[in-house]
């Protein structure tokens, strides 16, 4: 009964997931020119025929700019939770599985970066290089290091002293292979497909929130969802689509990921068992 | 002499991935006041289950679904499960419970029955224990429970005294000392000493040697016969291991996939007398004890 | 050993990692200032800044000596609270005396945020208790709630409260009672409200807290030392109490970066003259040694507080220092 319900929850975020991911493929694709799609015709039009989500201050279509958007955090954030869960898994496995100064210097630089302040340190970067969203997923990846190294350590240092893998230790296994595909891809394959899809949530909500405040994100006229809902403030409740539809994808988008996470994990770990 | 406790047709079920499954079918057992009952069975035949729903433990739904558990106290009869019929709703075939309100129900009932008439010991006596309060603290609860009167230097004194009891080496170092510092043991012998420090007129022990070493489990056992030759107490003592239940119980039943095979007193079953049910000889063959006859 | 002493030793080891820590969050703070592209005194000033301002900023983040030694020098005035001067934030002023005052502000409006969801979450777990069939239903849409980031959330709460006193002025010729002691939205406390709950409801906090104080709550009570208490006849809530410290120490710990990020983002939203505000506007005119200073403080307080709940930890679980920690 409760394995329905997991696999309705995996089908609705999955939907989700997978309709981004096709926004965020096809996107670079559709020519689109800011300055031309201006249209003070048709300021702020409800949804319609012409323009399913409506149009926004400067009369563009919301629904293309929401298309055109997704650029601006989808590269990034696979990029991002690739980077972060690699050497967040290959960290963890190090200070789980090897011991002296080796572990203590990893342990060491996870806990150093895992004392700075998120967003604060992004923002402090931002006004010191040129910003750039790459350079932010950069930034952001190394600082979820820490926190997908300390669940993987945890696993491993769990796991080493399981029976199994000693067994697999006198029967001459390589460390090396026991801990790559027996430990990290055997065992902690949920617990990382999980912190992946928790680092491209974070991506997306530093590249809006930044976007949001307006100085180091993606600058107008370009879209981003986060510009886009920044716009808002403007409106003063004139009309509620142009920043209602991006703030609903956003949400959306962070839950789909991060159920999808979740739910893909708990799924992988019920076939494990 | 009526019994202290009396267990009849007590049905536990649970329910699983694969339906509802019924881990105790129609228990029934009676106990007599000083009288120490051993509950023989694997792991799986309900015997915890039974205990704990004496207790009104169960964790898990929907857990007791009929029969009766009748404690008496002095001239008062309570029944435990008096009202369960009342949460319990049939709609054809489908049998459900209302587990909330019967937890709350339990609670009411048991509250001040708990310690009082009766207490438990438990398995794995490392997660049985407050981990953030010294030992002494916890036989000194169990005092203050017993004997509200005592001043708080008396009780030290008496917590000193019971962990002196259950045979504890340096009892006033121990007194002082927090759960993690000792051994398994260890932390069964002070369980033993909260139990016993409440003056229960019940104790239940529930597989209290289970994850213990050999000789350990020995130790344990050697203690509880000590304190029932010290003062004759009633008690449950439940196990999967035959010898530590004929060495200490006067009267024993066999458990065996959430039924009883077997009720016997231990000194026939000691004696290979009379005629054993298949399974109980089995145990005994085991154990390297006289048989008896084949049923 | 005494336990006191133990304690007091422990202590002392985890201040001196703390120590340890800032400095070494600092040196990467300093080391992001040294990686700027090209001259580095240009990436840090703003335009136009006189040639005299320019050479005393190089002095003060040492950017005329090598890495090493430059950060040996900048350390020790960072350490007594010397960041320099505000270059255009607050021409002249020490920065510490710009930046201060708005960071205690910060605090407090983080720390009230922290305490009330813990409040809210600890009832809302006591209440619900072990999550019903029906509950369970209910935790997918839940889940897209918590997703909402805090500025999602602030702009929403802005839009319908901006909605709901228009509705007021026009229609109800709204006139704030008599005992109303905050003027609207000026110098009042509504913004801080408002901005509190923003972080309360903001990413994912009061349901990840939630969730986590359920789930040990109702694994504390199904302990079987909490058994072993009820059996005995004893009240279960002060062990239980105790046991539950731990936990929400760490769950406490554990989400104070989180809010530390949203506060800036919800600072600035409501225009509240906070740290995070002062981060964004001293960011935004390149004001370099305020955002610096603000930075140092921000991590310097992770820091403060990690330390906080190892030595409470520390104090109350005595498993904590058996193991040396």
């Amino acid at each position: 009964m409760g394995d329905s319900r997991l696999r309705v929850g995996l089908y609705l975020s999955g939907t989700v997931v997978g309709l981004v991911l096709l926004l965020g493929v096809i996107a670079p694709f559709v020519p689109y020119d800011p300055a031309d799609a201006v249209d003070y015709d048709q300021l702020l039009q409800a949804p319609g025929m012409g323009h399913i989500f409506g149009t926004d201050g400067q009369g563009r279509d919301v629904a293309m700019r929401l298309l055109k958007g997704t650029e601006a955090f989808f590269l990034p954030g696979l990029m991002a939770a690739a980077l972060a869960t690699v050497f967040g898994a290959l960290c963890g496995a190090v200070s789980g599985y090897a011991g002296g100064w080796l572990r203590g210097g990893v342990l060491g630089t996870m806990q150093l970066i895992d004392t700075l302040p998120r967003l604060v340190f992004i923002i402090l970067v931002c006004t010191i290089l040129n910003p750039s969203i790459y350079l932010i997923a950069f930034v952001a990846a190394v600082l979820f290091v820490p926190s997908i190294a300390t669940v993987i350590r945890r696993r491993v240092e769990a796991l080493g002293s399981e029976d199994y893998i000693l067994a697999h230790v006198a029967h001459g296994f390589r460390p090396v292979r026991i801990l790559l595909y027996h430990i990290l891809w055997l065992q902690c394959r949920p617990l990382l497909i999980r912190q992946a899809t928790y680092v491209f949530g974070y991506v997306l909500f530093v590249e809006v929130a930044l976007s949001y405040l307006g100085d180091y994100g993606v600058q107008e006229p370009d879209p981003s969802w986060g510009n886009m809902v920044a716009q808002a403030r403007g409106l003063r409740g004139v009309s509620a689509w142009p920043w209602a539809v991006p703030a609903v994808a956003i949400v959306v988008t962070i839950a789909g990921f991060l159920a999808f996470g979740n739910l893909l994990a708990r799924a992988d770990e019920e076939e494990v068992r | 002499m009526s019994p202290l406790l009396s267990v009849e047709d007590l049905v536990i079920e649970f329910d699983t991935a694969r339906g509802r499954r019924r881990v105790v079918d129609r228990v029934s057992f009676d106990l007599a006041p000083g009288e120490v009952l051993g509950i023989l069975g694997e792991s799986g035949s309900g015997k915890t289950m039974t205990t704990m729903a004496v207790l009104g433990l169960v964790a898990g739904e929907p857990g007791v679904m009929g029969g009766s558990i009748t404690l008496r106290d002095g001239d008062d009869e309570i029944g435990l499960l008096s009202d369960l019929e009342q949460v319990i709703s049939r709609k054809g075939k489908r049998v459900s419970k209302n587990c909330r309100k019967w937890r709350r129900m339990v609670h009411a009932r048991m509250r001040p029955l708990w310690g009082r008439m009766m207490t438990a010991v438990f398995q794995n006596p490392r997660h049985s224990l407050d981990p953030l309060m010294t030992v002494g603290a916890q036989v000194e609860e169990s005092i203050a429970l017993a004997l509200p009167d005592l001043t708080a230097a008396q009780r030290g004194e008496k917590a000193v005294d019971w962990l002196d009891r259950v045979q504890m080496n340096e009892p006033g170092r121990v007194h002082g000392s927090y759960p993690h510092e000792l051994s398994g043991g260890m932390c069964q012998r002070a369980m033993i000493a909260v139990a016993l420090a409440r003056r229960p007129k019940l104790l239940i022990a529930d597989e209290p040697t289970t994850g213990l070493d050999t000789t350990v489990r020995a130790e344990i056992v050697e203690l509880f016969r000590a304190l029932l030759e010290e003062e004759r107490r009633s008690m449950m003592y439940i196990s999967h291991d035959i010898r530590e239940v004929l060495y200490l119980a006067d009267r024993v039943i066999v458990m065996k996939g959430g039924r009883v095979v077997e009720t016997e007193t231990a000194e026939n079953l000691r004696l290979g007398r009379g005629q054993r049910a298949d399974y109980t000889a089995m145990l005994l063959s085991a154990a390297d004890l006289p048989s008896g006859a084949a049923a | 050993m005494s336990r006191a002493a133990r304690l007091a030793i422990a202590a002392l080891r985890r201040a001196a990692g703390g120590l340890l820590l800032l400095v070494g969050a600092t040196f990467v703070i300093y080391i992001t200032i040294r990686s700027a592209p090209g001259d580095a005194i240009d990436a840090i000033s703003p335009m136009g800044t006189p040639p005299d301002v320019k050479a005393r900023l190089m002095e003060e983040f040492g950017l005329d000596r090598d890495p090493f030694t430059g950060y040996i020098a900048w350390l020790m005035r960072s350490l007594f609270g010397d960041f320099g001067e505000s270059l255009v934030f607050s021409p002249g002023a020490p920065v510490m005396e710009v930046v201060l005052p708005a960071f205690g502000r910060t605090l407090l409006l983080s720390a009230s945020a922290l305490v009330a969801c813990l409040i809210l979450a600890i009832l809302a777990a006591l209440l619900l208790g072990e999550p019903s069939r029906r509950q369970q239903l209910l935790t997918g849409p839940l889940y897209v709630a918590t997703a909402a980031p805090s500025f999602v959330v602030a702009v929403v709460f802005v839009q319908f409260v901006n909605w709901g006193i228009k509705a007021f002025l026009v229609e109800g010729g709204y006139v704030p009672p008599s005992w109303y002691p905050l003027e609207m939205y000026t110098e009042s406390l509504v913004p801080y409200v408002f901005a509190g709950l923003t972080l309360i409801a903001g990413d994912g906090l009061f349901m990840d807290f939630f969730n986590s104080v359920r789930a040990d709550l109702n694994a504390l009570r199904n302990a079987q030392f909490i058994a072993a208490v009820k059996a005995k006849g004893a009240r279960t809530l002060g062990h239980i109490a105790r046991n539950m410290v731990m936990p929400l120490l760490s769950g406490y710990a554990a989400r104070l970066p989180i809010v530390l990020g949203g506060v800036v983002i919800v600072e600035y939203v409501f225009t509240l003259d906070g740290g995070g505000y002062v981060l964004l506007e001293a960011a935004r005119e390149r004001d370099f040694p305020v955002v610096v200073g603000l930075s140092v403080l921000f991590t310097a307080t992770i820091i403060a507080v990690n330390l906080l709940t190892d030595i409470i930890r520390a104090l109350v679980d005595p498993r904590e220092v058996a193991h040396g920690g």
